[in-house]
């Protein structure tokens, strides 16, 4: 009887020692990436709030963070070694030494099957993230090439959507006469030509065949087809298409500047939009919803000539959230971490994200009514796309990718000729090759 | 020669006691840092824990061979000289001149000009090269101002011209008139139209008759010369509106320095020479600067250290760009090892090591010329 009772004491003291256990908080040092700025910013904040106040066992300490300091913090996490228990993240380009040095979790071994079902199959290849395996589940593919349009202005000039570059030029001057800007780009950040249009440029012209063909050293970056799109882009500065002056506009000036009528074309990626949606907490647009419906268009880049993928679009695996690779596989902190990820890849933040306009979700299930149409028409520009090709930051090294990105703004400047920066990106493509033997 | 001190004697162990803990101190917060990052300059490290972590070894002077041959690293390098230059020849004698004139009461409301001059350092540089890069910027007020000169006096031509020949049909505008707008806008004209005359003629004929006035005003809008920052976009030129910042924002610094120490000199002195006889000239040369030669090396000092590691002020400004022509090296480095998502620390540590060798010698060259020609305070 004596021994029955402490047994039935030893299992009611393990019971409680594990509920004591269970009870006890996981803290989680949370890197994201967010722009207070952006409409839909209330949105994600309340999220967060919902899910400490659903999950009191965890302990969220985030730290948010946006554009070039988001980048800096996360190198002098990886420069230690120790990235954030859970952290925003790319599946290369700026995330690239995060991806190599394996500092994230493979999340095809972490996040429920029944979740990752519902992604389509090109956002789960692990060849294309740089880390060979599912570091982060992208959250949307991203089109970096959208040419935002001004309908109204074009109509009240007596102008049509251009089908031709050569359509495109004809406006210019017609534009111009009127103090509208033809094409509005922010091109003080070397990146947005290269990421923004020159992507789409060599997609059309040279193609993903040629880029893999240099790669593997079959073909070179000074080759005539990957010249051409380069001198495309010295065409489209020497037509005054896009304007010298862009290259000294801040990325923050555009938004701006292209709502308020000052320029015709906007070329920017699909992340913009959020830009003009309406801001819940204060209830104002950029571009309000009735003008978005009736007086803007999303398209893509006009025909170029001698293109051979007609209507390509760059396009890359969108952001998501990591798991840091040094908490312990299967710890109390680990089991956190994928809660809070399966929440975060969860219907209620995703539709959040498509109803704030922050991204058009690769989660094949999440619908909505509660989109302004800005996102409508961006879905309708996805199924628009013909074709998606390699947006070149993320193919190519950031050895070989810096001289394209400086040689875009030393080509618009007139300091530089495309075959010039050709033979720059070939020479650093050679260098770093050899140093990866 | 610096007497021993054993640890045994009571005077060692005072001496220990008090100086060990400056010791550490400095150890592990100045001599390690700079220690590790010459070691870092020489080796393979990518990041990572240092100590556990990948493997990485000393692989010798490669890192700053590929300096050697990067165009970037010898532009910023020439930028970085060129503030070194407009600081020590730029700053130091605007301050001195300055401090000078306000020092012996030769300006009115000296204190005014005391504090407007030193302005600029209490703000944040940060929003000094924002509010700088927006007066530059070619949406910025500067254009706006120059351009709106030059539509006034063109349109003002284009009137003219227009006036000149009288009723025309616009739907058959004479070659002539073309020809005359096309010399009026000059260069203009050639980077709009591959064919100036004809296609110019085309845009005309696409207006109605009763649109003359907007005719003139879009044409201005078209063709009247614009002023843009197109020096910005030149490497020859870029750094002129970064270096005149640096002077506006900076000169104010050494002239209180050189106030504070010109307040230090005997009145009397410079009273005695003035009833001698010595002109104004003569009491700065032969007095004050002597006086104040050692300031100088000091400020100079600060000026080429400050100089070399500038960085938030041209980072705001103009982020070292377009295509780099405003990097310095500070920029550089930066660059090298936290930018671009591929991360390389030995060569940002190489930059970092060139920047100390060269302080030290630009240093060295100061304290020489101040031993040869500077006089005792």
């Amino acid at each position: 009887m004596n021994k029955k009772i402490i047994a039935i004491l030893m299992v009611a003291l393990v019971a409680f020692a594990s509920g004591v256990f269970a009870q006890e908080k996981v803290t989680l040092n949370v890197l994201n990436y967010a722009d207070a700025t952006q409409a839909g910013y209330s949105d994600e904040v309340a999220l967060w709030a919902k899910f400490q106040a659903d999950n009191p066992d965890i302990t969220i300490v985030k730290e948010e963070l946006n554009n070039e300091p988001f980048h800096q913090k996360v190198a002098t996490y990886v420069a230690a070694g120790q990235m954030p228990d859970v952290f925003y993240s790319w599946p290369g380009g700026r995330s690239t030494a995060v991806q190599k040095k394996h500092l994230a979790k493979d999340l095809s071994k972490l996040l429920p099957k029944d979740l990752l079902a519902l992604w389509p199959a090109a956002a789960l290849n692990p060849k294309a993230q740089d880390s060979g395996y599912l570091s982060e589940l992208p959250r949307a593919i991203t089109y970096t090439s959208v040419m935002y349009t001004n309908v109204k202005l074009l109509k009240d000039n007596g102008l049509a959507i251009p089908k031709t570059y050569a359509e495109l030029k004809r406006m210019v001057p017609k534009l111009k006469a009127k103090g509208i800007i033809p094409v509005a780009m922010a091109n003080k950040d070397t990146w947005v030509m290269q990421s923004c249009l020159f992507s789409t440029i060599s997609g059309r012209i040279a193609g993903d065949a040629f880029i893999d063909q240099v790669l593997a050293g079959k073909a070179k970056f000074t080759d005539k087809p990957f010249v051409a799109a380069l001198t495309f882009v010295d065409t489209l500065y020497k037509d005054g298409v896009i304007s010298r002056d862009s290259i000294q506009t801040p990325y923050g000036d555009v938004p701006g500047i292209f709502a308020s009528g000052k320029a015709a074309f906007l070329i920017d990626g699909d992340w913009r939009q959020a830009a003009f949606l309406t801001d819940k907490t204060s209830g104002t647009a950029l571009i309000s919803p009735a003008a978005q419906k009736s007086d803007f268009a999303l398209v893509e880049f006009p025909a170029i000539p001698g293109e051979k993928n007609p209507g390509l679009i760059s396009a890359v695996l969108g952001t998501g959230m990591s798991i840091s690779a040094a908490i312990p596989a299967g710890s109390a902190k680990a089991k956190a971490a994928v809660k809070l990820l399966t929440w975060w890849y969860g219907k209620e933040w995703t539709t959040m994200g498509l109803e704030t306009g922050a991204y058009i979700p690769a989660r094949k299930d999440i619908k909505s009514d509660k989109v302004e149409p800005f996102t409508t028409m961006m879905s309708a520009y996805y199924a628009s796309v013909p074709k998606t090709g390699y947006v070149l930051d993320g193919v190519l090294d950031a050895a070989v990718c810096t001289p394209l990105n400086d040689g875009l703004q030393q080509i618009g400047l007139g300091t530089k000729t495309p075959a010039a920066v050709a033979s720059d990106m070939q020479a650093a493509f050679d260098t770093w090759k050899a140093a990866q033997k | 020669m610096a007497r021993k001190r054993p640890l045994g004697t009571e005077e060692g162990r005072a001496y220990w006691t008090m100086v060990l803990p400056a010791f550490v101190i400095y150890m592990v917060v100045m001599a390690f840092p700079i220690l590790l990052s010459i070691v870092l300059s020489v080796s393979n490290y990518n990041g990572g824990k240092m100590f556990g972590g990948e493997q990485w070894t000393v692989i010798g002077f490669q890192p700053y061979a590929r300096l050697g041959i990067d165009p970037a690293f010898w532009m910023a390098l020439r930028n970085n000289l060129f503030i070194v230059f407009i600081s020590v020849f730029g700053q130091i004698p605007l301050g001195f001149i300055l401090a000078y004139l306000i020092s012996r009461r030769l300006v009115k409301f000296p204190d005014f000009w005391q504090t407007v001059i030193y302005i600029p350092n209490i703000i944040s540089v940060v929003v000094v090269g924002i509010l700088w890069q927006t007066i530059f910027s070619p949406y910025g007020p500067l254009s706006e101002i120059f351009n709106k000169l030059y539509q006034a006096n063109f349109h003002s031509h284009l009137a003219a011209i227009f006036q000149s020949f009288g009723q025309f049909d616009i739907k058959n505008v004479p070659d002539s008139l073309a020809q005359k707008i096309v010399n009026l806008a000059g260069p203009t004209a050639a980077s709009n139209f591959s064919n100036p005359v004809a296609d110019l003629k085309d845009l005309m004929q696409s207006y109605d008759a009763n649109q003359s006035g907007m005719l003139v005003n879009d044409l201005t809008n078209l063709l009247a010369p614009k002023w843009s920052m197109d020096f910005l976009n030149h490497r020859e030129t870029a750094m002129l509106p970064v270096l005149f910042v640096i002077l506006w924002m900076y000169t104010g610094l050494y002239l209180i320095m050189f106030l504070a120490n010109l307040e230090k000199i005997d009145v009397q002195i410079i009273e005695a020479a003035r009833i001698d006889g010595a002109s104004e000239g003569q009491v700065m040369r032969h007095i004050i600067l002597p006086s104040l030669s050692g300031v100088i090396v000091n400020l100079a000092i600060l000026a080429i250290s400050g100089s070399l590691n500038s960085f938030a002020l041209i980072y705001a400004m103009t982020g070292g760009g377009p295509a780099r022509i405003t990097e310095v090296l500070s920029i550089y480095m930066y660059d090298k090892a936290f930018m671009n998502g591929a991360f390389d620390y030995p060569l940002a540590n190489a930059v970092a090591m060139v920047m100390v060798v060269i302080s030290f010698i630009l240093i060295g060259i100061t304290k020489a010329f101040e031993k040869k020609f500077g006089g005792k305070e």
